[in-house]
């Protein structure tokens, strides 16, 4: 019996083990030191499809500079995230306006994705503890649940894994009541330097009163091999690199 | 014979009588008094949440009090003021454009409800330009101008004449920002809604949203907002299937619910005053029956039945009550009546209950007839229950024993 036991606790030790690596994997390639993308965000809405073109730069995990391109009205709009705050800078009114915590979990230019998800640099491994639900070939189905200390929305997320290439494939999240709330899926992976990429992201909200809302993010550019000046991830650069 | 027996024993034992006239008397009418009062001040409270800014009703889209977002308005908003303006029994009306953003003052941003409304139609819908306390209220040719909440503008640190920054989503969901200079400050009481609403002149804020011929809802007013329940039927069923009219029972549901729990809990209380009023009735008229046993075993001697016996009795307590309940309804109804008049008033009381929305020092009294006469039945049923008890307990007594009772 106590062989059993061993074995059994020996086994659930090396699961978690693996999802965990699995985890460290994934996010070894999809973060670099630096990386530099533009990108269009096609936002559909019961109120119609809209297309927002973005240049981004970002730092490790804390520091990112966003700015729009497109569409003409919000052109020169730019956003800087450094650890969880962020700063926005609109040129019509030449301010530059810090978004306060009240407003985080609104929408972040008209997406499905919230100013807080913006700024959260939280980490799949440091604030989720990963379990191996199953695995075949390539393909590996893990359930992760937020560390008791993690500051996170989440209650859990399963997410599926491309193994080969240390990719996501799906991605489904649960509020803290375990009901489905999310669910975000990968496509079109390319490699771009020592990084496989999915270049198509697009993220669906399952609330019933939001079944034609959608957030698809198509890269157009990627690039984890220039350094970044550091000048991007200043509150001065917000007005200088409007333009 | 019955009743001029009963008659006899109410002028015979005056001290008695007077003592049970007026512990009914008084407990029907402090009984009228405190439900009219409970009920007055309810109705203010539900009063000065209408009429403060929310209005006795609206029209929407179905979807919209579930989700406030863009994806629910209404998209042609002269339509929707046609079938209003054609509508008899509406006296006023009025849209708005309700969206929250961003509201920035030089050093401090604050999330914020942003209305758009037009100003000349709020006078009679909502108490906004009453509630100036400081500059000036919104006018229908204003522009990039804002009238702002008094804790709203503590916030923000902001006063009349500073410039707030406010960034938000038009309704295409581009980034709508625009910078505007505080035209007056309001203080409403309702400290939530104070802390975070603005108003700026819809005509205006159209152009920055983006929202012309658009509306949340429209908010409005009937002729007679005692039939509101019908008039809301009706509105409703004049819109087409996509929009509804709501009063403002649905609207502040919350609020309704919260009244009704107040209304259970202070009915609880009332209830244990009332237990007690029945045991003092009781023992009293126990007492009473019981210091009459040699009597009442003498009339069973002459020949009276139990029944006969049960009978007077009654029709004692029915007389006493009676006289009892009518002074006291005539008294405690007065009182409502006046006061309901002539509120009464508890200076610094809006003051300090402002979060739960008192507005007002003055909380009249509700008189309402159905409620009087369900409080006076109350009290006369509470008297008759007293009774049965002592009296089948002394019609247990046979003639012999009941003469000899001490």
């Amino acid at each position: 019996m106590k062989y059993f036991i061993s074995l059994f606790l020996l086994t659930l030790f090396l699961q978690a083990n693996e999802a965990q690596a699995i985890i460290k994997k994934l996010e070894k390639n999809l973060r670099g030191d630096y990386m530099y993308s533009t990108m269009s965000m096609i936002v559909t809405s019961k109120r119609g499809k809209r297309t927002v073109k973005i240049e981004s730069w970002s730092e490790g995990n804390d520091k990112s500079f966003i700015k729009i391109l497109y569409p003409k009205k919000d052109k020169g709009i730019t956003f800087l995230k450094i650890d969880n705050q962020m700063w926005q800078y609109i040129p019509k009114i030449e301010r530059t306006i810090k978004i306060p915590p009240s407003m985080m979990l609104q929408s972040w230019m008209g997406s499905d994705f919230t100013n807080d998800d913006m700024v959260k640099e939280s980490s799949l491994e440091e604030d989720y503890d990963a379990k191996l639900l199953s695995k075949k070939g390539n393909a590996a189905t893990l359930e992760l649940i937020p560390k008791e200390d993690a500051a996170v929305v989440w209650g859990k997320i399963i997410i599926d894994v491309d193994l080969k290439n240390a990719v996501p494939v799906k991605e489904i999240f649960y509020d803290d009541m375990m009901q489905k709330v999310r669910v975000m899926t990968f496509s079109k992976i390319e490699r771009h330097g020592t990084h496989m990429v999915p270049m198509i992201m697009e993220l669906k909200p399952l609330d019933s009163s939001k079944k034609k809302n959608s957030t698809k993010i198509i890269f157009d550019k990627v690039n984890f091999d220039a350094k970044i000046d550091p000048s991007y991830f200043t509150k001065q650069a917000l007005k200088r690199y409007s333009r | 014979m019955l009743f001029s027996l009963a008659f006899r024993n109410i002028v015979k034992s005056k001290g008695r009588s007077i003592i049970t006239l007026l512990l009914s008397t008084f407990t029907t009418m402090f009984f009228i008094v405190y439900v009219a009062f409970l009920d007055g001040s309810h109705h203010q409270f539900i009063k000065s949440s209408v009429e403060i800014y929310t209005g006795y009703a609206h029209v929407n889209l179905k979807e919209y009090r579930d989700d406030s977002s863009y994806d629910n308005l209404i998209e042609d908003a002269n339509s929707i003021e046609q079938i209003l303006k054609n509508d008899t029994t509406i006296k006023e009306y009025s849209p708005r454009f309700e969206t929250y953003a961003l509201l920035s003052g030089d050093e401090k941003s604050v999330g914020s409800m942003i209305v758009g409304i037009i100003p000349s139609r709020e006078g009679s819908l909502s108490k906004l330009p009453s509630s100036l306390m400081k500059g000036e209220y919104l006018s229908d040719d204003d522009e990039n101008v804002i009238y702002i909440g008094s804790e709203l503008a503590k916030r923000l640190k902001v006063d009349i004449g500073s410039e707030i920054a406010m960034v938000g989503s038009s309704i295409d969901y581009s980034i709508a920002a625009d910078l505007f200079t505080v035209k007056g400050i309001f203080k409403t009481g309702l400290f939530e809604f104070d802390s975070q609403s603005a108003f700026v002149n819809k005509t205006y804020l159209d152009t920055v949203m983006l929202s012309e011929n658009i509306a949340s809802y429209f908010t409005l007013n009937f002729h007679d907002n005692d039939q509101i329940d019908k008039m809301t039927a009706n509105l409703d069923a004049s819109l087409t299937l996509e929009y509804e009219a709501v009063n403002w029972k649905t609207l502040l549901s919350a609020l309704v619910q919260a009244m009704l729990v107040d209304s259970i809990f202070n009915y609880i209380s009332i209830s244990i005053f009332f237990l007690v009023i029945f045991f003092v009735i009781m023992i009293f008229s126990y007492v009473n029956i019981y210091t009459r046993a040699r009597e009442i075993g003498l009339l069973r001697a002459l020949g009276l039945t139990s029944k006969d016996i049960f009978g007077m009795l009654l029709v004692e307590i029915l007389i006493l009550a009676t006289v009892s309940i009518v002074v006291g309804t005539i008294i405690g109804a007065s009182i409502a009546y006046y006061y309901e008049l002539n509120p009464i008033v508890i200076s610094g009381i809006a003051e300090t209950y402002k979060e739960y929305g008192v507005v007002s020092d003055e909380i009249p009294m509700n008189f309402n007839l159905f409620t009087i006469a369900w409080n006076a039945l109350t009290i006369f049923m509470l008297n008759l229950a007293a009774i049965v008890y002592p009296i089948t307990k002394i019609n247990k007594l046979t003639a012999m024993e009941a003469m000899r009772y001490v």
